[in-house]
């Protein structure tokens, strides 16, 4: 990858490297929009920026992460500019909300094994339901990190937040995840 | 149970493997004493576990045709911008684009533009026809016109007077005759578009003279002075018939704006 090179120009090394992020890119933006045409659109637009600021990007850094926080920044200026009060659910109170309750609580008896059964009777498009239920931001944390595994840090970038905060939303993310699909279960009541 | 907040931070990093040999001990000792917890742990490491073995059934691919514009794009990234459209790009996340350095080709400059104009203009479309600035206005139909424009040229889009008509009709309540020889102002027609912006409230005529795009705005329950108006380097024409504002959008000189802008006016029913 040659990004310096006099003008601002996109090296075909860098075309083919960013084209290649194209089907994880469209699957976050469809866990952010959960509608394919707005998924689209938001690709495309991660896509221009990131072909028109090539030049910025530090060759040696990783390109997928770098794409994908152009993705995350894109989506959040939307949703600002959309003025929704979204954006307030999307905040720091959903983590607060889902502190409040402790998490402890339930016994879970060791022979029920609720966690064998869910990873085996789970089907993929009740995960990926149950998935698209969570509160953006957690799931933002979620597939970022199970799905795409990136760092904490990359993930941290990308949502301009702090790394506790990242594992914070993981850990409750897949913590409400568990609680949906367990809901699924009768076994597990 | 009080001391059971202090492996919350910790519980991600221990279910992803990533916690020192020392706190991960401390952990493991929590749980071994703490059966809520014990779950709550094995409930995430469950989750984690189906999810990292699901995750390539999680990943349909992109849809072919959005790979092949994605492609387009890259092609004319390489093109030019307008060297007066500097503004819009502080308004980027992140790193500030530099695309404004460039010399951009005048044939690519729709692709480019749209982009830093949908950026700019993008925070402030909570659309109020009325309430507007006549500047702001026409900044923002200029941004949709270069918009629709790059989207059109992508898809090819080449619609029969019969189908704008009907499509004005049927979207706008708004029974026009398009005029009958545009040839005659140099003027091809090259669609109709419901407009991203403005709430879809906004109807978009597209043009095309000596090859460059003309936009035809109508912006119903909406009166404005008549007015001429430069913006990002278009003029846009204003001008009022009963309760429907028209803009004429062009890259062009301003007296060759205000011809062609004359002659919509006059040939438009």
């Amino acid at each position: 990858m040659a990004p310096r090179q006099g003008l601002p120009v996109v090296s075909p090394a860098f075309e083919a490297e960013a084209l290649a992020s194209l089907d994880s890119l469209y699957r976050a933006a469809l866990r952010l929009t959960r509608r394919p045409a707005d998924a689209e659109d938001l690709v495309q637009e991660t896509y221009l920026k990131a072909f028109r600021a090539a030049d910025q990007f530090e060759p040696g850094t990783n390109l997928r992460a770098w794409l994908f926080t152009i993705l995350h920044n894109t989506a959040r200026n939307r949703a600002r500019d959309r003025a929704r009060d979204t954006v307030s659910i999307d905040s720091e109170i959903v983590d607060r909300a889902a502190d409040a309750p402790p998490l402890a609580g339930r016994s879970l008896g060791a022979a029920e094994t609720p966690e064998s059964l869910l990873m085996r009777d789970t089907l993929t498009p009740e995960l990926q339901a149950a998935i698209d239920a969570l509160p953006e931001t957690f799931r933002q944390a979620v597939w970022l990190r199970d799905v795409e595994e990136f760092s904490y840090a990359e993930i941290a970038e990308m949502l301009s937040i702090p790394v506790g905060t990242v594992m914070s939303r993981i850990s409750r993310g897949r913590h409400q995840l568990f609680e949906r699909l367990s809901h699924l279960r009768p076994v597990n009541v | 149970m009080s001391n059971c907040q202090f492996i919350d931070p910790l519980v991600s990093p221990f279910v992803d493997g990533e916690l020192p040999e020392a706190d991960r001990r401390v952990v493991e000792d929590h749980l071994r004493a703490c059966p809520p917890c014990h779950s709550r742990v094995r409930a995430e490491q469950t989750v984690h576990t189906l999810i990292r073995a699901r995750a390539e059934a999680l990943k349909p691919p992109a849809p072919e045709p959005l790979r092949a514009r994605c492609q387009a794009l890259c092609a004319h990234a390489d093109a030019e911008a307008a060297p007066h459209l500097h503004p819009p790009l502080n308004r980027l996340p992140g790193a500030s684009l530099v695309a404004a350095r460039r010399a951009w080709a005048p044939r690519l400059a729709p692709y480019a533009l749209a982009a830093s104009l949908t950026i700019v203009v993008g925070s402030a479309f909570v659309y109020q026809a009325t309430d507007k600035s006549v500047h702001l206005l026409a900044a923002e139909l200029t941004a949709d016109h270069v918009k629709c424009m790059a989207m059109n040229r992508a898809f090819g889009t080449q619609h029969q007077p019969a189908v704008v008509e009907s499509a004005m009709a049927s979207g706008f309540d708004w029974r026009m005759h398009l005029p009958d020889n545009p040839a005659s102002a140099d003027l091809e027609l090259v669609g109709s578009r419901p407009c991203l912006y403005g709430e879809g409230k906004v109807a978009h005529i597209m043009y095309r003279h000596h090859g460059r795009q003309v936009s035809l705005f109508m912006l119903p329950k909406a009166s404005r002075a008549q007015q001429l108006v430069r913006v990002l380097g278009h003029e846009a024409a204003i001008w009022c018939v009963g309760n429907r504002t028209f803009v004429l959008v062009a890259r062009e000189s301003r007296p060759e704006v205000e011809r062609l802008a004359s002659y919509v006016k006059a040939a438009l029913h």
